[in-house]
């Protein structure tokens, strides 16, 4: 979970309790004297997911998850537990549970928990009113309204699931070293499967919308996309096998971004598990390449003021004009590193269930200039890449290997052609780097694989295994 | 084995009768408690531990199409009975029915010899420590060591309008290994994992040397591995981690909710012959000890071993209360959920194939060329196509009816249906692995295994075009 900008104007918690800064001061007043540092990640949240099936409501969830993370950290050891509970007996007794489980692991003296700092980032718009005051119909509606515009498009026979969801979250995190800041924010978004067919052939594709409140979505925009991208898959197979140059939609990008990123990590580099050690400073990528880590950007969904250790979020320059510029650190990779090198405000847990590690927050490649319709113009003959599978066992950052598979349209005669399926793209990522060719203008951000802005990329020099 | 846990059972009844009196076809309240404890070895150093404390409840209310459903953190009486008030909410037609609540007895299978929490946080460590030092003394090539060991106890009370009220009480031990090898400038990464619902017998009765050298061979074998080859060909699946096959090309579909939706490519197919005669597969979730087992899944319907395909012909689907019902179709215990913040489903298990006849090795003397994969890391299928893609960690060549030459960067492509078809020859050595299975946003353990199995013809994406 991300968060908002740090307290002031947004204590505007609509359910009446107390805020969660306040609980965390209160359970870090009442911890007993240690002789190491404490730090406690409190959570609290609201969620709504609808599904829609065949114009009626097929689920409605509605929870109030909550919790508390505490690490525990003396002489370079951690130890981290963590409570569903919120109650003070429940907190005593994870206290322990953390400081015991310290006790067996090995030190490692650059493991410690961060200073507080001077000041915090003003990222504005991260929680909005929309999520917690729009009627459950209007969102009921939204799903409803997606389904529908597929379900009127030709040849969709179904819309397997329709589904709106929301979140609003509040974090808070305290430590002993003086580190106090809390934050909250809103999201929502609408996303469908939509089903065409025509005779004994069937494809499926995908549409969606974010947004920080429902008004924000284009759910009929998102309805349109999944059953046009379906539909054009229609009688779609395997094409020759060869070296082709390939155009990766944002999606299937945003994908390829994320799994780099990840190699960034100082994390994987330091521990030997990137195909990036020893690289930095190097080029690593054609020099038309420039991908940043942007944790502040006011559209990004996974912004905030601060990250989940309480560092202050910033923007990370990764790969500049091809050369790789720097990597992505938190507290205790940042000391690992040395010569006085700070963490980047890239700590990140999934929940308060997880001590914090390293990860990427939003992920921006800058852009190209021209259209879609023109890369593939430029490209002239290729394959256009719209969806891949098997990437979280066919993608390797360690050793770089990348193999998957795929589905799309050739490009023929500098434009769309043939929907293909049932063929794989095999490469290195590192080759895949230096190999991009071209990139289109059509910057979107991407909700999966982390969240990503990125346009569609042309790699040139792409094995692919079809017929 | 629960006694003592949980809530009264006249809570339960009175949320049940609360969340139905404005009319309702169904309604259910799943308890939770759950706790658990990690370790992870990383550079030769117990590098983290941490456990925690999970508990909760969540109603759900089924009326027509329409599921409702929420969940509390708390188990307070105040709380749950707010949650039901909540979910009931709607134009009422008069209360839903309700049967008396009566105990089904838990199939209490799961024997702990050792209870986890009853092990020293500090001999957790040790093990750890000992499988790195085993891992690195299989050769100076072995550049980096992860080995994780988690244990979780997991203790559910399933009520509902119909009168089940089950309770089960599950432990789960895993220890995994990944394995970095480096030879000029080449990595590569040997995997190997160890578990079962059952206690920390587990690690104490295993041989922590022979797993650690499983993983590090598999690491500097693939070292020196040529580029794969592409195109179709002959494939002999191995035993054990190749099971991954049935469960993502065949098994996903035959889950009942595609199924209710037309979205499966097994739909309308049941009675028809999928595969050769001499093949049967199962989900089982009755049988002790492997990972997906429970006495009940999260419904509270007993588990079982569903023959899912029986001498070739598709015989079953796996069902939830929810789409057996929709589809007229018994209940085979696969309703389940990662926990009591979640829908239940319909999941697999453990599912495998049943053995054959013949040795993996005389499978393997009788196949003149073919790709090997002896290891799949993983794969993703599109249950409505049944296009599947697995990509393999450890795979050769056969030539001459002999494991020939390793080979490296190969992902096996195809369909779901047309895979269970070619299946040629099965031998008889069943191995069945841990894994996490997830869908709808959830993760569950399942099993996933088979023997050693060939598929007459099946397309390799390599990096050899």
């Amino acid at each position: 979970m991300s968060r908002g900008g740090p307290g002031q104007g947004q204590q505007g918690t609509s359910n009446g309790s107390p805020s969660l800064l306040s609980l965390g001061r209160r359970f870090l007043a009442a911890t007993p004297a240690l002789p190491g540092e404490v730090e406690l990640y409190l959570e609290r949240s609201r969620t709504t997911s609808i599904k829609v099936y065949a114009r009626q409501v097929e689920s409605l969830v509605t929870g109030a998850p909550s919790g508390v993370g505490v690490r525990y950290v003396l002489d370079g050891r951690q130890g981290y537990a963590y409570t569903a509970d919120l109650g003070d007996e429940a907190f005593r007794r994870t206290l322990d549970r953390a400081v015991a489980n310290a006790e067996a692991t090995d030190p490692d003296p650059h493991v410690a928990l961060p200073q507080p700092p001077r000041s915090y980032p003003d990222v504005p718009g991260l929680w909005r009113p929309g999520v917690g005051s729009t009627p459950m119909e209007r969102k009921i509606a939204l799903a409803m309204e997606a389904e529908a515009v597929a379900l009127a498009a030709e040849e969709i026979e179904t819309v397997e699931e329709s589904a709106y969801a929301d979140g609003e979250s509040q974090v808070a995190l305290v430590s002993s070293l003086g580190v106090e800041v809390e934050g909250e924010q809103t999201v929502c978004y609408c996303y469908l499967s939509a089903h065409a067919r025509r005779g004994e052939d069937v494809q499926t594709a995908l549409g969606y919308t974010t947004g920080r409140e429902p008004e924000d979505l284009e759910a009929e925009v998102a309805g349109a996309e999944a059953a046009l991208k379906a539909r054009r898959l229609l009688g779609a197979a395997p094409c020759a096998s060869g070296s082709y140059t390939v155009v990766l939609d944002r999606e299937v990008a945003a994908a390829v971004l994320g799994i780099i990123a990840r190699a960034l990590s100082a994390e994987a580099v330091q521990k030997g598990r990137s195909l990036f050690v020893g690289k930095e400073g190097k080029l690593v990528a054609a020099t038309q390449l420039c991908l940043v880590d942007n944790g502040v950007h006011p559209e990004g969904m996974d912004s905030s003021a601060f990250d989940d250790e309480g560092v202050p979020r910033g923007q990370t320059d990764l790969i500049r004009d091809g050369v790789l510029a720097g990597y992505l650190y938190d507290t205790y990779t940042a000391n690992r590193a040395g010569g006085g090198r700070g963490s980047t405000g890239n700590a990140a847990r999934g929940s308060y269930r997880s001590a914090p590690g390293v990860s990427s927050s939003n992920l921006v490649l800058e852009a190209g200039e021209c259209s879609l319709e023109e890369l593939f113009a430029r490209v002239g003959k290729g394959l256009y890449v719209l969806s891949v599978t098997g990437l979280h066992s066919g993608a390797n950052p360690v050793s770089g290997e990348f193999s998957v598979g795929a589905v799309g349209h050739l490009i023929e005669n500098g434009a769309l052609g043939a929907p293909v399926r049932e063929i794989t793209i095999a490469s290195d990522l590192l080759s895949m780097l230096r190999n991009v060719t071209d990139r289109a203008g059509d910057q979107r951000w991407i909700p999966f694989h982390g969240s990503v802005l990125t346009p569609a990329i042309a790699i040139g020099g792409i094995a692919v295994s079809g017929t | 084995m629960t006694a003592g846990w949980g809530l009264d059972p006249d809570l339960l009844d009175r949320a049940l009768e609360r969340v139905l009196r404005r009319g309702g076809d169904f309604a259910e309240v799943f308890v939770e408690g759950k706790s658990s404890l990690s370790l992870r070895l990383e550079e030769a150093r117990v590098e983290s531990v941490s456990s925690g404390e999970d508990r909760g409840a969540s109603i759900r209310l089924v009326r027509g199409d329409r599921t409702s459903f929420g969940y509390t953190d708390s188990l307070a009486e105040e709380d749950l009975l707010r949650l039901a008030e909540e979910l009931s909410a709607g134009s009422g037609d008069g209360p839903g029915s309700l049967r008396k609540l009566e105990a089904r007895r838990g199939v209490s299978f799961v024997v702990v010899h050792t209870e986890p929490s009853d092990v020293e946080t500090t001999a957790k460590a040790a093990v750890l420590r000992q499988v790195d030092e085993a891992a690195r003394a299989v050769s100076g090539e072995v550049r980096q060591v992860a080995c994780g060991y988690s244990e979780s106890r997991q203790r559910v009370q399933i009520a509902n309008s119909e009168g089940t009220l089950a309770e089960d009480d599950r432990t789960r031990v895993v220890l995994s290994l990944t394995v970095v090898a480096q030879r000029d400038g080449v990595i590569q990464t040997g995997y190997e994992t160890l578990a079962q619902h059952g206690g920390y017998e587990l690690i104490e009765n295993a041989d922590l040397g022979a797993f650690a050298q499983k993983a590090a061979n598999k690491a500097i074998t693939m070292l020196g591995a040529r580029p794969a080859p592409t195109g179709r060909m002959p494939v002999v699946l191995a035993n054990g981690f190749g099971g991954v096959l049935f469960h993502e090309a065949c098994g996903h579909g035959l889950e009942a909710d595609f199924i209710v939706k037309r979205t499966s490519i097994w739909q309308g197919r049941q009675g028809e012959r999928v595969a050769e005669p001499f093949v049967t597969a199962y989900d089982d979730g009755a049988t002790p000890g492997m990972w997906g087992s429970a006495a009940f899944d999260d419904e509270g319907t007993p588990s079982e071993r569903t023959p899912v395909v029986e001498h070739g012909i598709l015989t079953s689907y796996l069902t939830d209360i929810l789409r057996g019902r929709r589809l007229g179709q018994r209940l085979t215990g696969n309703g389940r959920r990662q926990s009591f913040r979640h829908l239940p489903y319909p999941r697999m298990t453990n599912t495998y194939f049943a053995p054959g006849k013949i040795t993996a090795e005389a499978l393997i003397e009788s196949t003149p060329r073919a790709f090997y994969a002896k290891s799949l890391s993983g794969g993703q299928v599109d249950p409505a196509t049944g296009d599947f893609v697995f990509g393999v960690s450890e795979g050769y060549l056969i030539e001459d009816g002999k494991i020939g030459p390793a080979v490296k960067g190969a992902t096996l492509i195809g369909n779901g249906a047309e895979v269970l078809s070619a299946i040629d020859a099965i031998a008889d050595d069943l191995d069945v692995k841990a894994g996490m299975c997830g869908k709808e946003g959830q993760s569950v353990p399942v099993g996933t295994g088979q023997p050693t199995l060939r598929l007459r013809e099946l397309t390799v994406g390599g990096t050899s075009v």
